[in-house]
C-alpha cells in the first residue's frame, strides 16, 4: 500500500480581493505579474533611487549640522563631504554589500548637481533659485509626515518622550547656541520649543538613515534587471523581502556635530532597528496616511473631507489619485519631476508612446510609481509573513489558515474606494 | 524492573545532587547544534547576563533555525551588539517556566519588553516557531529549542 503525502489546501477566500490573496498565498506580489509592469517598476526605482541619494544625504546633513540653524537658507546646498560620505551598503567599503556601484554620490545625481536641466554650469545659486535643483522639499515632507503621525510602531518614537532623549537633546541644544544670548534666553522662556524642533530633527535622521538602504536596493534591482537577472513582478518582490531582512538590524540613531564634537542624541546602543523603528513606521506614515496636500483636500472641518481621526488618513501614494495630487509644489508632484531628470530610456520611449506622450509624462510615471509602491508594500507583506507566521507551503492547515488571515486584514486597508489596488491590476490604468 | 536495577548500581544520581549543574551558557556550548546562537550571545555581550543567578526561560533557536533566515541578515545583526542583543533579549522571559506552566498562559512579556504568543493547545509553539526539545534544565533556568528565530511584531 503506498501513501501520498498531500499538501493541505484551503478553501477558496470570499474576500473582495480573493483572487490577489491567491496570488499572496502563491508568492507573488499584489502587482499582476507582467512584463510591462516589471519594466515600469524597475524604470521608477532606478529613477527613484538616484535623488534618493540626493535626500538621504541631506537628511543626514540637516539632522547631524545644520541642526538648528534659525535660517537654514542653505541646508540645500549639500558639502562636498557628504556627496562623499560611504554609503553603508555599496562600494568596497560597505558593511554589507547590496550594490556593486560606487558608495559616494551616484553619477547621475553628481552631473545633475553640476548642471541642472538647463544643462548649463551655473553658479549653484542660480540653479537653485530657478528652482534647478533636487526637490528636498519632498524628503522634508515625508520626514515631518512620519513626525506628525508619530506613534507608528517601534521604540523610538515613545524614547522621543523620554527624560533621556531630553537630557541629550538639552546637551546639544545648548552647546549649539552656546555665547548666544537671544536663542539661549528663548530656550529658557520656551523649554520645549527647541527639544520638539530636535525631534523633528531626530525623524530626519531616522528617515535619512532608512533611505540610505533603499537607494542600493534600487540601484541593484535594476543592474540586475539590464543583467536579465531580474524577469518577473514576484523576483523583484523577492528581492526587496531579502533586503528588508538583510538590512532589518541596521541601527536608527541620532547624532548631532557641534564644532567638532558627536552629541549622541538617539545613540547606537538603544538597539533601535531600521526594520522596526524605521522601515515600518515610514510604510505607514507615508506609503498609507501621510495628510492631504494644500490644494487637492479642503481642511475646511464643515466640509468633512479630512477624517477627524488621524488613524484614518489615506493619502499615501497607495491611495494617490495622480492626476490632481500632480499639481505643482505639492510633494510628490516634486518627487516626479525628480524621477523625470532620470528615468531610463526605455521608460522615456515607453511613455511617449501613451496618452499625451510627454506632456503628461509626470503622471504617467507617477502611476508607474504607484504600481512601483505596491510592489514594495507587498514585499513588506511577504516579509512580515515570513517573520511572524508561517512559510506558504507549511504542512499545518491552521498555519495556512492564520497566513490567510493575515492576508485578508492587509488587503482590507484597500477596500476603500480611494485604494488604487483595483486600478493597478489592469495595464490600462496610465 | 531495569531501570531500578540501573539506579541501584549507578552512583550518577548521587554525586550529580552535589555537583552544581551547568547554566544556560554552558548547556548551549555543550550541546551540538547551537553554535550560531553561542556566537550571537557572545558577540551581543549577553555571556555574563545569561550566567547569572537568573532564573531565566530561554527560547533557543537551533542552528537550523538562524540558517532558515534570509542571507545578511545574521551579518548585519553581529555587527551591531546592541540590535543583536535585542533580538536575543526577545527570545529570554524572566523566572523559569516549564511546558507544563506554560500551559497556563496565552502570552507572555519578554526580556525585550515585546509579548510572545505561546500555543500548547496543539503540541507547544512559541509564536510562529515550534519547540522542538522542551524542559532543558539549567541551574539558572531552563531552555526550550526553537525550530525558529521568533521576531517581535
Amino acid at each position: 500500500m503506498t501513501t501520498t503525502l498531500q499538501r493541505p489546501t484551503l478553501p477558496p477566500s470570499t474576500h473582495e480581493f480573493a483572487e490577489i490573496i491567491h496570488r499572496l498565498e502563491a508568492g507573488g506580489a499584489m502587482l499582476p505579474d507582467t512584463p510591462e509592469n516589471l519594466m515600469q517598476i524597475i524604470g521608477i526605482y532606478k529613477a527613484y533611487a538616484v535623488p534618493m541619494d540626493f535626500y538621504w544625504r541631506d537628511l543626514l546633513y540637516i539632522a547631524e549640522r545644520v541642526f538648528l540653524n534659525p535660517l537654514p537658507a542653505f541646508k540645500y546646498f549639500l558639502p562636498q563631504s557628504y556627496l562623499d560620505l560611504p554609503n553603508h551598503y555599496a562600494g568596497e567599503t560597505a558593511d554589507l554589500r547590496v550594490w556593486r556601484g560606487e558608495a559616494t554620490a551616484h553619477p547621475e545625481l553628481l552631473a545633475f548637481i553640476e548642471k541642472g536641466e538647463v544643462q548649463k554650469k551655473l553658479p549653484k545659486l542660480l540653479h537653485h533659485l530657478w528652482h534647478d535643483r533636487i526637490n528636498m522639499e519632498f524628503a522634508e515632507a515625508c520626514a515631518r509626515a512620519m513626525f506628525w503621525h508619530r506613534g507608528m510602531g517601534g521604540q523610538f518614537d515613545p524614547y522621543l518622550d523620554s527624560e533621556e532623549y531630553k537630557a541629550n537633546a538639552d546637551r546639544a541644544i545648548r552647546a549649539y547656541f552656546q555665547g548666544n544670548p537671544v536663542m539661549l534666553g528663548l530656550y529658557r522662556l520656551f523649554p520645549d520649543l527647541f527639544v520638539e524642533q530636535v525631534r523633528e530633527l531626530s525623524y530626519y535622521a531616522n528617515l535619512g538613515l532608512f533611505w540610505e538602504v533603499m537607494a542600493p536596493v534600487f540601484f541593484e534591482m535594476s543592474d540586475l534587471y539590464d543583467e536579465g537577472k531580474i524577469t518577473t513582478v514576484p523576483e523583484a518582490m523577492n528581492f526587496l523581502v531579502n533586503g528588508i531582512f538583510a538590512i532589518a538590524g541596521r541601527p536608527i540613531y541620532h547624532h548631532v556635530y557641534i564644532r567638532g564634537e558627536c552629541y549622541e542624541i538617539i545613540p547606537k546602543s538603544k538597539g533601535f532597528m531600521w526594520l522596526y523603528e524605521a522601515a515600518l513606521p515610514y510604510v505607514e506614515a507615508v506609503f498609507y496616511r501621510t495628510s492631504p496636500f494644500r490644494g487637492t483636500k479642503s481642511y475646511n472641518a464643515q466640509a468633512r473631507e479630512v477624517p477627524a481621526d488621524q488613524k484614518d488618513f489615506h493619502y499615501g501614494i497607495l491611495y494617490a489619485d495622480v492626476f490632481p495630487v500632480g499639481s505643482a509644489g505639492i510633494p510628490p508632484t516634486l518627487l516626479m519631476q525628480d524621477m523625470l531628470h532620470f528615468l531610463p530610456p526605455y521608460l522615456v520611449d515607453y511613455y511617449q508612446e501613451h496618452c499625451r506622450g510627454e506632456e503628461d509624462m509626470l503622471i504617467q510615471l507617477g502611476i508607474s510609481f504607484q504600481r512601483s509602491m505596491y510592489n514594495v508594500t507587498s514585499a513588506v507583506i511577504q516579509a512580515l509573513r515570513t517573520a511572524l507566521l508561517y512559510p506558504l507551503d507549511d504542512p499545518n492547515p491552521k498555519h495556512l489558515q492564520a497566513n490567510r488571515q493575515f492576508f485578508e486584514a492587509q488587503l482590507d486597508r484597500f477596500r476603500r474606494p480611494e485604494a488604487r489596488l483595483r486600478d493597478i491590476q489592469d495595464q490600462s490604468y496610465r | 524492573m531495569s531501570s531500578r536495577i540501573f539506579l541501584a548500581v549507578d552512583p550518577l544520581p548521587l554525586t550529580d545532587s552535589v555537583k552544581p549543574m551547568a547554566d544556560i551558557v554552558d548547556i548551549a556550548v555543550n550541546a551540538p547544534g547551537f553554535k550560531t546562537l553561542v556566537a550571537a550571545v557572545q558577540a551581543a555581550n549577553l555571556v555574563e547576563t545569561l550566567k547569572s543567578p537568573g532564573p531565566f526561560t530561554v527560547f533557543a533557536p537551533n542552528d537550523d533555525a538562524f540558517a532558515k533566515l534570509p542571507p545578511g541578515t545574521i551579518q548585519t545583526l553581529v555587527q551591531n551588539p546592541p540590535q543583536l542583543a535585542r533580538i536575543l533579549a526577545f527570545h529570554v522571559v524572566p523566572g523559569k517556566w516549564t511546558q507544563t506552566d506554560l500551559q497556563q498562559v496565552d502570552t507572555l512579556t519578554s526580556v525585550e519588553g515585546s509579548p510572545i504568543r505561546i500555543d500548547t493547545s496543539d503540541g507547544f509553539e512559541v509564536k510562529n516557531a515550534t519547540v522542538i526539545a522542551a524542559d532543558i534544565e539549567a541551574d539558572n533556568g531552563i531552555i526550550h529549542v526553537l525550530d525558529s528565530v521568533i521576531l517581535m511584531g
